[in-house]
């Protein structure tokens, strides 16, 4: 934890304060338990319950030319560009955007400069100790024209409570991805809040991958309120054992000429447990916008669930939006014709298994984070 | 039940509760063509389908053997291991499963000769430019959007790759172009004439005699209504081509 006495005013203990009233009168807008789910995150008392960790944040890949740093030297250096960015979205009024903000004293800061076009990822890794919590925020800011991809790397003992906060803000024609790769141990807690908010004909891409942790409870929300703006949300999990993943994907468009396209691919086997509801909604002044939503869900096995809900409210009446969703079981024609070539059912079922993730993978940055990707769920197959 | 051959004897199978296959018998032996023709409907596809272990398709009597192995107790990856292939009038579509990896999957299986990536890459490339085809297919997901043709030529790569002691082709109602029946016949054509399938045994199920153009036939079974009515030799595949099913459903008082 940073020194109060010197925070500036950003990270200031009153600052916290107003954060953790927030988190705890926000509700967190998740459905109520059910047949299948049976966690209340709103009846989580997670700041009594934890033991919170200094943690740690590593930087790799940065370029020249860019400001990459955690987040108080951020607020110490560089303040009125982090001012420009945090807290500039929506991020502190969702209860959990609140919790990580009331609590953060780990940060990245990645700030990119106009017309700066950077290739090789920036990747942002954070670490705690076994048995504590950490309340990491990743801010995000790139200027005009500017180009840039973050990754978000998390390491954490036994045991961990990761509670995560990325915020995206980008000028006009900027283009920033940000891709998660989330492989916490089993007995891990997770909870990520993104937000973003990209600036005229600039395009946002969210890829995250929920691999780890026994609970995973994220979303990420982007709001289109410059013309022009396009947003790629890519997302992919795999409850297995007794994981429990919920994600809420929200593209609010609320101008017109705005472009979204989101994709979830899920899996679930053993006990594994997973709701996810995908939210587009158009304004009625955000002609000419188009939104797809695309989110199919696999049952590997008898107890496994996948609850999806696509939600789509378009006030507009010249848009073109598309939405699909399929949940269900491997198909057994699929299966025999593998069988019929002599592979056995439990490697056909795994090589079907992560071929239907294949265009979710598809869409993360780098040749090396696929690979990891499609190593972890290997792994999880079985 | 012991001896070479793939043997069916009295063969019955089901489709949910409906009775298909009402007493087939068919003995196949290493390097000979056996031509299965008969109209829609009359069991061909269902004889296919019972051969492999299709889970939807029960066999309620008879026995079939492969070299003399009982291939109805087994798996349907045991039996395509025993040396059994069937090339599907409809391959199921495997996205985000590259042709390369499936056939490399495939061929450790039933031939587990632990060819490593890139020599297996190069048997495949070889067996790829015999069959004039587009090294690109192995990069595209497994019949992912193909076309008939290009299902028919993957299907003819496996065939190739694969090498069976047996082959079931199942080209009933294909409607296939003359370009992908000639693939069909260079593919069985190049692999009698390897060396892992010169003894290779085939069944090929057909409706139209075209084929048969490419493939030239020892043998010839016209089945209808879940029965083998008629075998004989390469002229009876000629005489389904001037007279169609009907004269012979009529000398032979078959029902469909």
């Amino acid at each position: 934890m940073p020194d109060l006495e010197e925070a500036p005013v950003l990270l200031s203990e009153r600052f916290r304060a107003a954060a953790l009233e927030r988190y705890t009168t926000t509700r967190s807008g998740r459905d109520k338990p059910g047949r299948y789910w049976k966690i209340d995150l709103d009846a989580l008392d997670l700041p009594m319950l934890l033991q919170i960790g200094a943690g740690s944040v590593r930087f790799d890949g940065v370029a020249a030319g860019t400001i990459v740093c955690d987040l108080d030297t951020a607020a110490r250096e560089h303040g009125s560009l982090l001012e420009r960015a945090f807290g500039a979205t929506r991020l502190r009024s969702t209860k959990f955007g609140a919790l990580t903000t009331a609590y953060t004293g780990l940060g990245a800061f990645v700030y990119v400069p106009r017309d700066r076009q950077i290739d090789e990822p920036i990747v942002v890794t954070y670490a705690s100790e076994a048995g504590a919590a950490i309340f990491p925020t990743t801010v995000v800011l790139l200027e005009d024209g500017a180009r840039a991809t973050v990754v978000e790397r998390f390491e954490a003992g036994s045991g961990a409570f990761v509670c995560a906060a990325t915020e995206v803000v980008t000028g006009e024609r900027a283009d920033a991805t940000c891709a998660a790769v989330q492989t916490l141990p089993d007995d891990a807690r997770f909870i990520a809040t993104r937000t973003a908010s990209p600036g005229r004909d600039a395009r946002v891409a969210w890829a995250f991958a929920d691999l780890g942790a026994e609970l995973v409870a994220a979303s990420a929300e982007t709001t289109i309120a410059q013309p022009g703006a396009r947003v790629d949300v890519t997302a992919l999990f795999f409850p297995a054992g007794d994981q429990h993943v919920d994600l809420v994907t929200s593209v609010l468009h609320d101008v017109g000429r705005s472009t979204s396209d989101t994709l979830v691919k899920s899996a679930a086997t053993q006990n594994g447990q997973a709701r996810y509801l995908g939210n587009i909604r158009i304004a009625a002044n955000a002609q000419q916008s188009a939104a797809w939503l695309r989110d199919d869900a696999l049952l590997l096995s008898k107890h496994s669930h996948i609850d999806s809900v696509p939600a789509l409210e378009i006030a507009a009446n010249d848009v073109r939006a598309f939405h699909g969703a399929t949940v269900g079981a491997i198909d057994v024609e699929q299966i025999f014709y593998m069988e019929s070539r002599g592979i056995e059912r439990a490697q056909a079922e795994r090589m079907i298994a992560l071929g239907f993730f294949e265009p979710a993978i598809a869409r993360f940055p780098g040749e090396t984070l696929r690979e990891e990707i499609r190593a972890t769920l290997a792994a999880k197959a079985g | 039940m012991s001896g070479t051959g793939l043997v069916i004897h009295d063969l019955h199978a089901r489709v949910e509760e409906k009775i298909i296959l009402k007493g087939i018998d068919l003995n196949v032996q290493p390097g000979k063509v056996h031509a299965l023709m008969g109209p829609n409907g009359s069991g061909k596809s269902t004889l296919a389908f019972s051969l492999t272990g299709h889970p939807k398709y029960e066999v309620t009597g008879g026995s079939v053997s492969l070299d003399g192995e009982n291939l109805l107790a087994l798996a349907p990856e045991k039996r395509a291991r025993l040396g059994l292939f069937l090339s599907f009038q409809y391959p199921a579509a495997i996205p985000g499963v590259k042709v390369a990896n499936f056939m490399h999957a495939a061929r450790q299986a039933v031939r587990p000769d632990g060819l490593g990536p890139a020599a297996f890459r190069r048997l495949l490339l070889d067996k790829m430019e015999a069959l004039d085809m587009d090294p690109a297919f192995l990069g595209r997901y497994l019949n992912d959007g193909f076309s008939g043709g290009e299902k028919k030529r993957l299907e003819m790569l496996q065939l190739s790759v694969l090498a069976p002691k047996y082959a079931v082709l199942d080209e009933t109602d294909s409607g296939l172009d003359v370009d992908a029946l000639r693939s069909v016949g260079n593919a069985v054509k190049a692999l009698r004439e390897s060396d892992e399938g010169k003894a290779t045994g085939f069944l090929i199920i057909t409706h139209y005699p075209r084929i048969l153009q490419y493939v030239t036939a020892d043998v010839v079974h016209i089945m209808m209504d879940g029965r083998i009515v008629k075998t004989g030799d390469a002229e009876l595949a000629q005489r389904v081509e001037r007279e169609g099913y009907d004269t012979i459903r009529e000398e032979t008082g078959a029902l469909a």
